[in-house]
Formats: C-alpha cells, sequence, structure tokens
C-alpha cells in the first residue's frame, strides 16, 4: 500500500499564534492534526501534547504488540485492536492534559481537539473529539468520518434545529467535549475498509468554517499533488477572512488490487497488529 | 480610528490619531511621535496597524517598552493600554467600531460547556419548540439469513464487520468462489454502510452496488448464493 502525504498548518489572517498541531507518521500510518484552546499559550501546550501522546503510545503499543487489555483504560469490544490503541492513547492524552490543567496555573482551562486517522491495507481508524474533522473522499462523493462534539451537532441530532439554523448558529464553536476539560473523554472511533484511491482530509474547523464540502471536494477532485492541494485549501480559507487558524492534512491511497492479492490477505491476521 | 494619547500627570499633552499603517516613537525628531527625553531611544519601538490588529514593537531600545508595567515582546495592544516609554505615558485608545470588531472576533473562540450546562440548554431549547426532550438511542444493526441457511441473525456490533471465505471474518461465508473478504460492513456517523471488495457482485435490493452503499431498514443484500436482510434494532443503552 502505498500513501502520497502533505500537510499544512497556517495562522490564518487574524490570529497571532497558531495553536493547531499536527504529525504525520507514514512508518505505521498515523496520522493526527490537533486544534489547542485556552488562555495564553496554553492552547500551544494542549495541542503538541495531544499529538506528541497519542504517536509515542501507539507506536509503543505496536511494536510490543500489547494485548488490549494492557494499554490505558478498558478496551472496546466494538474496535479492532489497532482501533483500540489508538482509543486508549486519546484517553490517555486526555488525562495527562487535563491534569496538567490543574497543576499549573497558566495552563488552567486548556483543551485541544483531536483528530486520529490510521491507515493498514484493510482497515482504516478514523477518531475525532471535539469538532476538527476527517473527511473521506471515494470517487466524487466526500463523506465525514468524524462527529462532531459541538452543542449544534447535538442540536441537529436531537431534531431541535435545522442544517440552515446550524450554520448562522452563535453556538457553533461551543463543544460538547475535548481533551483537558474533564478528567475521561469517550472519542469517537469509525473502522471502514480503504479502497484504492481514496482520498482523506484531516482538517481543523478554521478550514471548515469558512469553505463548504462541496467546495472542499471540488478543490480535492482538481489535482493529484497532495501538498499543491494542501496550499489551495488554505489559500481558500484566508481568502474567506481566515479568522483562525488553519491546519490541513492530506492522505492519498494507492492500494493493490484485492484479488491478484488474496492470499496475503488470508493470512494478514497473523501479522496484522 | 485608534489614537495615543500622550499623558503626564494626568494631563493629556497631546493627541496622535493613527493616520497611517505605521508609527515610531522615539526621541529622534524623524518619528511620528517624537518624545524629548534622556530615557527614550532615539528609535524606541513602533506601532503596525495591519487590518482591525495594533502590534507594539520594542526597536532594541535601551530602556525597554511597557505597557500596562510590563515589559513587552511584540504586543497586540488593546483598548486603553498604558505603553510607558522612558517616563512618558501613552494612552491607546481604540475607536468604538474597532472595539465592536474585537469584541465579535472573541466571540468565534471556541468555548467548552460541561454536560450538566448542556442538558439545560437542550431542554430549554426543546420547551422552547413545544418538544419534550429526545433521547438518543444507539441503533444496532442486525444482517439476518434469508435463503434457508442455518446461520439465523448476526449483530453488527463491531464499527468494522468482515463478510468472506478468511477464518477472521465476523460473518464467515463459505463456497469455492467466495473471496477471503467478500464485503465488509462498516457502523459510520451516519449508519451502517456495505462495501464490496472484491470483483465478486455484492447485490442490495437487486442491483449490484458499486463500493459503497449506505443500509437502510429491510434492506436485502445477495452474495453469491448467500441472501440476507439487513435491518435496525433500538438497544438498550442511551448514547
Amino acid at each position: 500500500m502505498k500513501f502520497k502525504v502533505a500537510s499544512l498548518s497556517d495562522p490564518g489572517l487574524k490570529r497571532e499564534t497558531n495553536e493547531d498541531y499536527l504529525a504525520m507518521d507514514n512508518s505505521i500510518g498515523l496520522y493526527i492534526v490537533a486544534d489547542g484552546m485556552g488562555g495564553h499559550q496554553a492552547g500551544e501546550v494542549a495541542s503538541k501534547v495531544a499529538v506528541k501522546i497519542i504517536q509515542k503510545n501507539v507506536n509503543y503499543w505496536i511494536t510490543e504488540n500489547s494485548p488490549e487489555d494492557e494499554v490505558f483504560d478498558f478496551p472496546d469490544n466494538t474496535l479492532s485492536r489497532r482501533g483500540n490503541y489508538i482509543l486508549s492513547s486519546i484517553k490517555l492524552a486526555n488525562r495527562v492534559i487535563h491534569e496538567l490543567s490543574k497543576v499549573y496555573a497558566e495552563y488552567k482551562g486548556m483543551g485541544t481537539t483531536i483528530v486520529v486517522l490510521a491507515i493498514m491495507p484493510y482497515t482504516a481508524i478514523a477518531s475525532n473529539v471535539g469538532d476538527s474533522r476527517i473527511y473521506l473522499i471515494r470517487g466524487d462523493k466526500i463523506e465525514l468520518l468524524s462527529r462532531e462534539h459541538n452543542m449544534v451537532t447535538e442540536q441537529l441530532e436531537l431534531g431541535l434545529i435545522s442544517k440552515e439554523e446550524a450554520q448562522a448558529s452563535p453556538l457553533r464553536h461551543v463543544l460538547t467535549r475535548n481533551l483537558g476539560s474533564s478528567d475521561t473523554v469517550d472519542a469517537e472511533v469509525f473502522e471502514i475498509e480503504p479502497m484504492n484511491n481514496d482520498r482523506f482530509l484531516l482538517c481543523t474547523d478554521g478550514l471548515t468554517d469558512l469553505v463548504s464540502d462541496d467546495e472542499i471536494l471540488r478543490i480535492i477532485k482538481n489535482g493529484d499533488d497532495p501538498d499543491h492541494l494542501c496550499h489551495q485549501l488554505i489559500s481558500e480559507a484566508n481568502k474567506k477572512g481566515g479568522h483562525d487558524n488553519i491546519t490541513v492534512s492530506l492522505i492519498f491511497v494507492n492500494k493493490h488490487d484485492d484479488e491478484r492479492h488474496g492470499i496475503i490477505r488470508k493470512f494478514w491476521h497473523l501479522f496484522e497488529k | 480610528m485608534a489614537r495615543l494619547i500622550l499623558v503626564f500627570n494626568k494631563k493629556v499633552i497631546k493627541d496622535y490619531p493613527f493616520v497611517k499603517e505605521n508609527m515610531t516613537i522615539g526621541r529622534d525628531e524623524g518619528n511620528d511621535i517624537a518624545i524629548d527625553n534622556l530615557a527614550v531611544s532615539g528609535f524606541h519601538a513602533r506601532i503596525d496597524k495591519t487590518g482591525d490588529t495594533y502590534i507594539l514593537t520594542d526597536l532594541q531600545s535601551t530602556n525597554g517598552t511597557f505597557v500596562n508595567d510590563k515589559k513587552i515582546a511584540p504586543h497586540k495592544l488593546q483598548h486603553k493600554d498604558k505603553i510607558i516609554i522612558g517616563k512618558q505615558m501613552l494612552f491607546f485608545a481604540m475607536s468604538k467600531q474597532e472595539q465592536a470588531k474585537v469584541a465579535e472576533t472573541e466571540v468565534d473562540r471556541t468555548m467548552i460547556l460541561d454536560t450538566a450546562k448542556q442538558k439545560d440548554l437542550l431542554a430549554k431549547q426543546a420547551e422552547k419548540k413545544g418538544m419534550e426532550v429526545p433521547v438518543k438511542k444507539e441503533k444496532l444493526g442486525i444482517i439476518s439469513f434469508i435463503d434457508g441457511s442455518d446461520q439465523g441473525e448476526i449483530q453488527l456490533k463491531k464499527k468494522l464487520t468482515k463478510m468472506g471465505k478468511a477464518d477472521t471474518s465476523e460473518i464467515r461465508l463459505g463456497g469455492f468462489l467466495m473471496p477471503a473478504t467478500v464485503a465488509t460492513i462498516s457502523r459510520r456517523p451516519n449508519g451502517y454502510a456495505i462495501t464490496s471488495t472484491s470483483s465478486t457482485k455484492v447485490k442490495v435490493n437487486n442491483q449490484v452496488i458499486k463500493e459503497t452503499h449506505y443500509l437502510k431498514d429491510f434492506d436485502t443484500i445477495e452474495i453469491g448464493s448467500y441472501k440476507f436482510q439487513f435491518y435496525t434494532h433500538e438497544s438498550e443503552d442511551e448514547k
């Protein structure tokens, strides 16, 4: 399986600092984006801590081939082993950020969103806490592989407001979950089978607040160089005001035809960690 | 338009409106704000205006630049900041429109609401609409074999359910031509979706699916000689 990846983070036009943070680890197919928040520069600390803890722990557990019940917190039996590694690392990051925010006065109230994408030959795992997003662009469709943790999504799901009301709502930046505010957190985790030519986008709300899903789809389908497309996406957000930090990560999948490798697939579970 | 007000002994000495994109402050007469004082460097500090943002930068002055008694690195000026250069105080004032604009961008900053407040807000909104607060129930997908084979019903508890000949498949299907994984069903934010993962045809409601198809209650799935029906069931767990 081959990837073409690129990412870009921009402070936008109105903010002094960039409190977003990201990591790309091609050795294990792990991609992470975080949008930090908190007074002074606490947001920068929160997003960086989250990304580093997740990357470090997922790497460690993969290397050790740790059983699910030995990682941090209880495993979720609806997930694969890798899915549990990711869920656990997110819970661990949350606990660390929460403790830091309690112990150090300058970190009081700090928190961050998180989106994690892990891609292996037969499983892609998308996980999130907060309102940063993961999109799957497959064929000519764009689909969300994350569920936003904000008030407007809760209201929408309960049928209390319409999509139009949601877009204009003053509550659209009010989160219902993040890493750091509470000593425990539950993350969304979705698992799918990656297909040849799938394109994944991880992004913070600095992009999606200003650029619509249709526009994102149009931009991503219109080129083959992820680096160039990252620049285009950020430029589009800045054109529309750039009022927040903007971070985008693009992962393009090039997968071998499954049938030809049926014999590998048959025994893949022996190697899958 | 913002202004810088030079104050001494609580009296306004001079008022400098911000008419340019940047203004320099120092002892040298070439500055926009020239302050004749030994504790002030030739070119002491500069304020740059970009959009609605005013940034104050110290120009490596001997004695430093202070805002509200703190020595600054480049500093984003806020309404009523007291700038101290040498022994002089410059009061930074924004116009009412500029203050309003700043307040607007502050609201865009992310906040988090705790669970109790969330429930409260939702309850108030439901009340306004004359609704009872709806409770979200988790829907569990179920595959029911309807081809007479003995497999019965299988609950789709996992986020990703694999179907095929492979031993590790959650739904094992046999047959000479059956591939290791013929299809997968994933539980996504919008519901359950079936994806065809091999060249073997997968039919939903008699139509061959291309790649991914979102399943609705009572959809019929055909793979090889197998036939099943998909439906959802409200589980007891509240999300």
